[in-house]
């Protein structure tokens, strides 16, 4: 026991680590914050330059850029209507007309606070159930990813507030893009027309900074004239009063990011949906209408996809199993390190759990002093005229998709899904999906054949299995809740009650 | 209860191309692997176009249904495009994302960011030229400084300086 909390307080007391700690927080926040910069650009990026360092100083430097990253996303979502990260799609739901209220500092406290509080319940989870949440985990079989993926994309569809019609069909539309290139499985060429280019497939950070950064400035270039909101952001802290009010919902939304962050595949961005939902169909009197600034639109992601970093490290550490696409990078850079993520790493060695645990700890306490200071220089972006800010946001969209692969193609895929993601966003439909579609696709896809593979080809059993096994039965339930809750039938039905 | 949008110009044309997208890429994952197997390579971006092309008529339908936006006196469906959809603004400024990708190439990261920037802000109606000046210089050197040197992102150099430099 003492030694194991000698290991969880090293980064503590030893000053590099308590420094390269802070530092990773600090840098994350920005990162996350900056439309353009992922966390999993970043820390691929740090890889490169840290695999000569010591292993617990490269792991206290990312831990902070993963921890700092997944709240700073929520910034820029905020402030500019842009999610810096997926995992912060939904708090811009209620963020931005916060924001556009002059509430931005407000908003950006709350968001702070219950941030930390779910990176805690998300430690706590890791430091306490890892071992139960990762054995539930394990029995998964790939159907379950299947319709976990599926009822993940539904979930954003949902969230557009308008047809379901369009919200299926971005998230088809992500798939389609998703599966452009050689096939996984086979090695067979899709959706490429002979180009060699396109056998690699599309960047799906290209996507993204196309469809949230191209399209958003192309649309506000239609409130060129409209003077920027000044922010209030004089009132940063949230009264104790608000905070009590939230703690339920917050404890219930870190939950969700606890658990959902555990589960291969889905991440902080399925777990802010989930919860956003969640608080959607839980809370019956939110402060204002949810999607015109309701704060219980931002406490709900936002304690969930904090909660899911815990979460994720869950599977990563004890199965070997990337939680998401930055904790699939992170055990690429503890390969690097010479260490094998995996049952036998808690085995072997149990002092590298306890240092992790340790310095997510630490990186959590940074973001609560790092997320509650410099808002005002922040909030400045939003009082810059349009003019100056509109050109600034997309040259740094630019170099974004550039640093991808240092390739120019990447870029002219943003601008042609930025073109494409405006008209989609002038004609009602929702660009969530989409990237989400790109992101769980190839898990679908692969999910999917493997399902029907031990099935052994033949539908009726592949079918059967859905309802064969418990754990499928209930997703299989929750899924079509989903659906059915979007249509006029439930609706109907639930005005009669 | 969700309510019906109203229609924009253009919207039952730009439904109707996606409707006509589904088929053609439906065709496209059908020519994967044809219908071999349950698991071949086409069989899940089949499932995929064709959710899209159901979902495509469906949303087709209910834009035929939908009410148009009224429209200003005397105003074409093609004037009401441009004004809801297409003003002069959008347009041009995505011709000079277009120019500023191009000149990438050409004039490096640096020369063709600070033009765009410049005359974009101009573009978009920031008339105070020294302000555009200056903002776009300082901007442009702490976005080199972060991702040259702490990201080591290598920026586009462009094909004339290189040319003047070798």
């Amino acid at each position: 026991m003492n030694e194991a909390l000698s290991f969880f307080f090293m980064s503590w007391i030893d000053p590099k680590l308590l420094f390269l700690t802070a530092a990773g927080t600090f840098a994350g926040i920005y990162i996350g914050a900056i439309p353009g910069l992922s966390v999993t650009m970043a820390v691929s990026i740090l890889i490169s330059f840290t695999f000569k360092w010591n292993v617990n100083d490269a792991l206290a430097l990312i831990s902070g850029i993963f921890l700092g990253g997944v709240y700073g996303g929520s910034r820029s979502a905020i402030l500019l209507n842009i999610p810096g990260a997926p995992s912060a799609i939904a708090t811009g739901l209620d963020g931005y007309p916060l924001a556009k209220r002059g509430e931005a500092g407000a908003a950006i406290g709350l968001t702070t606070v219950v941030s930390v509080f779910g990176g805690f319940i998300g430690i706590l989870a890791l430091a306490i159930a890892a071992p139960a949440v990762a054995s539930l985990a394990l029995k998964f079989a790939p159907r379950d990813y299947l319709m976990l993926a599926i009822w993940g994309i539904l979930l954003v569809g949902s969230l557009s507030g308008g047809s379901l019609a369009k919200g299926i069909f971005a998230g088809a539309l992500g798939v389609l893009i998703g599966s452009v290139g050689l096939d996984p499985m086979t090695a067979e060429p899709r959706f490429t027309f002979g180009s060699l280019q396109m056998t690699a497939g599309i960047s799906y950070v290209a996507a993204m900074i196309g469809f949230f950064g191209v399209a958003e400035v192309l649309a506000q270039l239609h409130e060129l004239k409209l003077k920027a909101v000044k922010q209030d952001v004089s009132k940063i802290l949230p009264s104790w009063k608000l905070l009590r009010k939230y703690l339920p919902l917050a404890t219930r939304t870190s939950a969700i990011g606890v658990v959902v962050g555990a589960l291969p595949g889905a991440g902080g961005d399925i777990a802010a949906l989930m919860a956003y939902d969640h608080a959607k169909r839980s809370v019956k009197n939110p402060s204002r209408p949810f999607g015109e600034g309701a704060y219980e639109g931002l406490v709900a992601p936002e304690s969930a996809n904090n909660a899911a970093v815990g979460g994720a490290y869950i599977p990563m550490l004890t199965l070997g199993i990337p939680g998401d696409a930055v904790t699939a990078v992170i055990i690429g850079a503890m390969y690097i390190h010479g260490l094998k993520p995996g049952p036998m790493l808690m085995v072997e060695t149990p002092h590298l759990f306890w240092f992790q645990v340790g310095a997510l700890t630490l990186a959590n306490f940074f973001l609560l002093f790092f997320g509650l200071t410099g808002i005002k220089m922040f909030a400045k972006i939003v009082e810059t005229p349009k003019p100056i800010l509109l050109p600034l946001i997309l040259v740094l969209s630019s170099v974004g998709a550039y640093a991808i692969s240092n390739n120019p193609v990447d870029v002219y895929w943003m601008l042609g899904f930025g073109v494409v993601g405006y008209f989609l966003k002038m004609y009602g439909f929702q660009v969530g999906p989409v990237i989400l579609g790109m992101i769980l696709g190839p898990l679908m896809d692969k999910s999917y054949r493997q399902a029907m593979i031990s099935a052994e080809g033949n539908i009726a059993r592949f079918a059967g299995e859905f309802f064969t096994s418990p754990l499928s039965f209930i997703i299989l339930l929750a899924l079509t809740l989903t659906i059915m809750s979007q249509t006029r039938w439930w609706q109907r039905l639930r005005g009669r009650a | 209860m969700h309510t019906p949008r109203a229609r924009l110009a253009g919207e039952l044309v730009f439904t109707l191309l996606l409707v006509g997208f589904s088929l053609f890429m439906l065709w496209q994952a059908y020519r994967i692997s044809q219908f071999e197997s349950l698991t071949s390579a086409g069989a899940f971006p089949m499932f995929a176009t064709a959710v899209m092309l159901i979902a495509g008529l469906v949303i087709a339908g209910q834009t035929v249904r939908a009410r148009p936006v009224p429209a200003q006196p005397d105003e074409s469906l093609a004037r009401q495009f441009v004004r809801q959809i297409t003003p002069f603004v959008v347009v041009a400024f995505t011709l000079a994302i277009v120019v500023y990708m191009l000149l990438l190439d050409v004039l490096g990261f640096l020369t063709a960011s600070y033009l765009f920037l410049v005359v974009s802000m101009w573009l978009l109606g920031g008339r105070r030229i020294v302000l555009n000046l200056v903002v776009s210089a300082l901007s442009l050197a702490a976005i080199y400084l972060v991702f040259q040197t702490v990201f080591s992102v290598v920026l586009p150099k462009g094909s004339l300086i290189q040319g003047w430099l070798a």
